[in-house]
C-alpha cells in the first residue's frame, strides 16, 4: 500500500475578493501519475502554486510526507522535494543549462562557484533522462521543447518526490511527447509522486493512474482513472454534456478566395501552394518545425517573402506588412497569445479596438467611444468571454478567453480570410468547442479559414480539406472523408533527407 | 579534435555578450592608433598617463551602473552621488576632519542613497527608473544643502594628504587613482563572475519570476547592486575632490549617464541579464580615449559631443546588428 505523501484539505483561496478556490481537497500517493482536469480558470494551476510555494492559503490544511506544514516559500517546498514545471516555461535564457538547473542552490567551493561540478552533475542528470544537451548551451538558444526537457531535469536534480508537470506537452512534437512519458513512467517506477495537468485527455489514458477534477475552484471528484470514460470526465470538468467534441456543419463551397502560388520565405516555407474556397477550412497539419507557422506569417507579410505570390478574390495583392494583409482582408489570430496576439498590460476594450481604429475612430483620429464599446460589447457577447468587466487587463484573462479576444479583435472586420494558427493550444474543452464553433460560423458566413492545428483529431474534425506540410514544403493534400491519422503522419515525416 | 576546439570558442564568443567587448577593444585599439598618428602630444608619455586617469572615474562609475543594468534595472541616482560624495566630504575636510574620518562618513551617507535605491526598486517595487530619477534630484539637493549651497574652499590647506594620495600619487607611472579603478574591477568581477551573488544578479535580469520561483531572494539580489553602485559613485566623488582639490556642487553632472555609455558600449544590454564586466573597461577606454584624443586632434567640444553621440548610437546599433545575423544563420 503506497502512503500518501500530499494531502490538500479544505483549501480557501482569494485573489482581491474573487474566491479562486473554495473547500478544495487533493491528494498524491507516491508512485503514481494523478490527473489534475479542469477548465481554465477551474483553480488548477492555483492549487498547485499553493502546494509549491508560490502562492499562499488563506485557510485549509496542508500534510506533504504525513506532517502538517504551514505557510510554504517556493525555497521550502523545493527542500521538501516538491517540484513545479510551470505552464509558462521559467528559465533564464542568458543563462546556460547548467546555471539555470543549479539556479538558487548553486554549488560552491568556499565562496567560488563551482562550475566543474554543476557541469558534471548536469550531464549527470540528462544523461539519466537520455537527453541530448550540452550542459553549457545558454538555453536562449534552444527550442522550447528542449528548454522543457531542461525544466524536467532541473526538477529531477533536486531529487523531486513531487513533481507537479503543468501542461507539459502543449509545445512538444509526438516524439518528444513520447520521450517526455518514457521519463514520467520511470519517475513512477522510483517512487515519485506526478501531478499532471493537461487538456489533452487522449494521451491522459496512456499514463493516469487517478484522476482528480475541478471545476469554478470547487472540488468534484477523485477515482481511478479507468473507471471513468473520457465522455463522463469531460462532463464532470465543464458541469454539462458536450453533445460533439467536433461539430461541424456543411455548407456550400463558394469561389475559390485565396490563393497562395510558389511562396517561399526562408528554409521553413519552400514552394508553398495552397487554395482557400470561400466557405470552407482548410486545415494545416504536421510536426513541430514543418513551417506551419512560419507559412501563416508569410502569408500576413511578417517575415519576408523570397518569392511567391499571393491572389486574392483573383486579384493578385502585394503583401509587405501585416497591414498590406489586413486592408486586403486576410487577418491571422497567431499561435503565441501573449507575445504577439494580445498587448498584455491593456485592457480587453483596448485590445479588441486596436486592429479596428481605423473605422471606429473619426476626425483628427478620436476615437469614437460608442462605436468602441459596440464593438466590445458585441465581441464579448458573441464569443462569450468570460471577465469582470472590459477593462481588465488582457493578462489577467485564463488562456481560453484570452484566445477569445484575440480572435474577437478581428470579428468586427468584414475579412475574407482568417488564419487561426494553434488556436486551442492551452484552452480547455468547453472553449475548444466554442472555438470550432466560431470557425463553423464563419466558415457559412462565406469565409475562408485557414486552420493549423498539431493536434490531429481536431484537424480531422474540423478541417474540410488537409494539408500537411514537412520541412518547409507541402508534402500532402486530404479530403476530409479519406482522413486517418496514418495518413497524416505518413505525409509528415516525409523529409527530404534524413536528419 | 579540432571541432570540439572550435566549439569552445563559439561558446567563448557567445556567453554573455564577449563578442561586444572583442569588437569594443578593437574599436579602442584603432582610435588609439588614429589619435597617435595624427598628434604627436596625444602619444606623449604624459598624455597617456594622464589619459588613463581620465578614464579611471568613468570605469569606476560603469562598474556600479553595469551591475544595476545586468539586473534589468538602471541607476539614474549616480551622478549626483558624485557630487553629494565630493560636496560632503569637501567641507568636513575644509573644517579640518582628519580625511580618513571624512571618506567614511561619506562612504556612509553614500551607502544610504544606495540603500534607499534598492529598497524603493526591490521592495516597494518602483520601476528603476522614476525611483533613482527621484533619488537623484533629492541627492543633488543634499550636494548643494551640505555647504549652503555654496561651493567648498580650496581642501588643500587641510587635507593635502588626501590630494597627494588620490590626484598626485602614483605607482610604477600609474596614477594612484587608475590603481583604485583596476582594484576595484578586480574585485568586482571577481564578485559578479564567479560568486553565487553575481549569479544571481544575471539571473534576475534574466528572468526575475524564474530566478523567484528557484530560490533566488531578489530583493537582497537587487539592493546589493545599488549598493555597489553607490560604493562606485561614493569613489568617484572623492577622486573628483583630490582632482580639483575644491567640492563642486555640480561635479559629476550626467555622470550617470556616462556609466551607461560606458555597459552599453562594451555591451552590456540596458535590457537586462547579459554583458561582462570587462566590457565597460573597453566601454569606458573608449568613452575616454575619445574625449582626449579629439581635443588633441583640435576637435571644437561641439563636435566632440556630437562625435561620441554619434559613436554611442553605432555601437548599440553593432550590436543589434551583429545579434540579428547570427540568429538568421543558425536557422538550418
Amino acid at each position: 500500500m503506497e502512503k500518501y505523501i500530499v494531502e490538500l484539505e479544505r483549501i480557501h483561496k482569494s485573489f482581491a475578493g474573487v474566491k479562486v478556490l473554495q473547500d478544495v481537497r487533493f491528494s498524491l500517493k507516491s508512485g503514481e501519475v494523478m490527473a489534475l482536469l479542469g477548465e481554465n480558470g477551474a483553480g488548477k494551476s492555483t492549487l498547485m502554486k499553493i502546494l509549491s510555494g508560490v502562492y499562499t492559503r488563506d485557510s485549509g490544511d496542508m500534510r506533504i510526507f504525513e506532517r502538517e506544514q504551514g505557510d510554504l516559500t517556493t525555497k521550502m517546498a523545493q527542500e521538501l522535494g516538491i517540484a513545479i514545471i510551470h505552464q509558462e516555461l521559467n528559465m533564464c535564457r542568458h543563462l546556460t543549462v547548467a546555471e539555470n538547473i543549479f539556479l538558487g542552490r548553486e554549488s560552491k567551493k568556499g565562496i567560488i562557484l563551482n562550475n566543474k561540478e554543476m557541469v558534471r552533475e548536469t550531464t549527470k542528470v540528462l544523461q539519466s533522462l537520455k537527453i541530448d544537451l550540452d550542459p553549457n548551451t545558454v538555453v536562449g538558444e534552444l527550442p522550447v521543447s528542449k528548454q522543457q526537457m531542461v525544466e524536467i531535469a532541473k526538477a529531477l536534480s533536486i531529487q523531486a518526490k513531487v513533481l507537479v508537470m503543468d501542461e507539459p506537452t502543449s509545445a512538444l512534437t509526438s516524439k518528444e511527447i513520447d520521450e517526455l512519458f518514457r521519463i514520467i513512467k520511470q519517475l513512477r517506477q522510483d517512487g515519485c509522486g506526478i501531478v499532471y495537468i493537461s487538456h489533452r485527455l487522449e494521451e491522459l489514458s496512456h499514463l493516469a493512474d487517478r484522476v482528480t477534477v475541478l471545476r469554478d475552484g470547487r472540488f468534484i471528484m477523485e477515482g481511478d482513472f479507468n473507471d471513468y470514460t473520457m465522455d463522463q470526465l469531460i462532463a464532470k470538468m465543464v458541469g454539462r454534456d458536450i453533445a460533439e467534441k467536433f461539430p461541424r456543419i456543411t455548407c456550400k463551397k463558394g469561389k475559390k478566395i485565396l490563393e497562395v502560388k510558389e511562396l517561399n520565405s526562408g528554409p521553413l516555407v519552400r514552394d508553398v501552394n495552397l487554395e482557400v474556397c470561400e466557405g470552407e477550412i482548410v486545415g494545416i497539419a504536421g510536426l513541430m518545425g514543418a513551417g506551419r507557422t512560419e507559412t501563416t506569417r508569410a502569408i500576413f507579410g511578417i517575415d519576408p517573402k523570397d518569392s511567391g505570390e499571393i491572389i486574392l478574390n483573383g486579384k493578385p495583392v502585394a503583401i509587405k506588412k501585416p497591414l498590406d494583409a489586413i486592408k486586403a482582408g486576410i487577418v491571422l489570430a497567431p499561435e503565441d497569445r501573449k507575445k504577439d496576439g494580445l498587448c498584455t498590460k491593456l485592457s480587453v476594450r483596448d485590445n479588441l479596438a486596436l486592429p479596428n481604429l481605423d473605422w471606429i475612430s473619426g476626425i483628427a483620429g478620436k476615437v469614437n467611444r460608442k462605436k468602441e464599446m459596440e464593438l466590445a460589447d458585441k465581441a464579448v457577447s458573441e464569443l462569450n468571454i468570460k471577465l469582470a468587466n472590459l477593462d481588465i487587463n488582457a493578462e489577467s484573462l485564463s488562456g481560453g478567453n484570452q484566445q477569445k479576444v484575440v480572435i474577437g479583435k478581428w470579428l468586427a472586420r468584414d475579412s475574407k480570410v482568417v488564419i487561426f494558427d494553434e488556436p486551442t493550444r492551452g484552452v480547455d474543452v468547453g472553449a475548444k468547442v466554442e472555438i470550432y464553433n466560431l470557425m463553423n460560423k464563419l466558415k457559412q458566413n462565406g469565409t475562408g479559414v485557414v486552420f493549423v492545428s498539431s493536434e490531429l483529431p481536431e484537424v480531422m474534425g474540423i478541417s474540410d480539406r488537409i494539408l500537411v506540410m514537412c520541412d518547409g514544403r507541402i508534402t500532402g493534400e486530404i479530403a476530409r472523408s479519406e482522413a486517418t491519422e496514418d495518413k497524416i503522419l505518413t505525409y509528415a515525416t516525409e523529409f527530404e533527407t534524413k536528419i | 579534435m579540432n571541432e570540439k576546439k572550435s566549439n569552445w570558442l563559439n561558446r567563448a564568443l557567445a556567453a554573455r555578450g564577449v563578442r561586444s567587448v572583442v569588437t569594443a577593444t578593437v574599436g579602442f585599439v584603432i582610435l588609439f592608433i588614429i589619435f597617435s598618428i595624427m598628434s604627436p602630444s596625444f602619444r606623449s608619455g604624459s598624455n597617456i598617463q594622464n589619459l588613463f586617469r581620465q578614464i579611471a572615474p568613468t570605469l569606476i562609475i560603469g562598474i556600479g551602473q553595469a551591475y544595476v543594468l545586468i539586473t534589468g534595472n538602471i541607476d539614474l541616482s549616480i551622478g549626483s552621488v558624485v557630487g553629494m560624495s565630493c560636496m560632503t566630504a569637501g567641507t568636513l575636510m575644509c573644517k579640518g576632519m582628519h580625511p580618513i574620518i571624512a571618506c567614511l562618513l561619506t562612504l556612509a551617507a553614500s551607502l544610504v542613497v544606495g540603500l534607499l535605491n534598492g529598497t524603493l526598486v526591490a521592495k516597494l517595487k518602483l520601476p528603476s527608473f522614476i525611483a533613482t530619477l527621484g533619488t537623484m534630484t533629492l541627492a543633488r539637493g543634499l550636494a548643494q544643502l551640505v555647504n549652503n549651497n555654496h561651493n567648498t574652499d580650496f581642501i588643500g590647506n587641510t587635507a593635502q594628504s588626501f590630494r597627494d594620495l588620490l590626484y598626485y600619487g602614483s605607482f610604477l607611472k600609474v596614477f594612484n587613482a587608475v590603481w583604485i579603478a583596476i582594484i576595484l574591477w578586480v574585485i568586482f568581477n571577481f564578485l559578479l563572475s564567479k560568486t553565487r551573488t553575481g549569479r544571481h544578479i544575471y539571473a534576475v535580469g534574466s528572468n526575475l519570476d524564474a530566478a523567484k520561483l528557484s530560490g533566488v531572494n531578489s530583493f537582497w539580489t537587487i539592493l546589493i547592486t545599488y549598493v555597489v553602485s553607490a560604493f562606485c559613485a561614493c569613489l568617484t566623488g572623492l577622486i573628483l575632490l583630490a582632482s580639483a582639490g575644491m567640492g563642486t556642487m555640480d561635479a559629476g553632472t550626467t555622470y550617470e549617464m556616462y556609466a551607461v555609455a560606458a555597459g552599453v558600449i562594451g555591451g552590456i544590454s540596458t535590457l537586462g541579464g547579459t554583458g561582462i564586466l570587462a566590457g565597460v573597461i573597453a566601454g569606458a577606454g573608449i568613452w575616454g580615449i575619445l574625449q582626449n584624443g579629439l581635443q588633441f586632434v583640435g576637435a571644437p567640444v561641439a563636435l566632440r559631443n556630437i562625435i561620441i553621440g554619434i559613436i554611442v548610437i553605432l555601437a548599440v546599433m553593432l550590436d543589434i546588428v551583429t545579434r540579428t545575423n547570427r540568429k538568421k544563420v543558425k536557422k538550418p
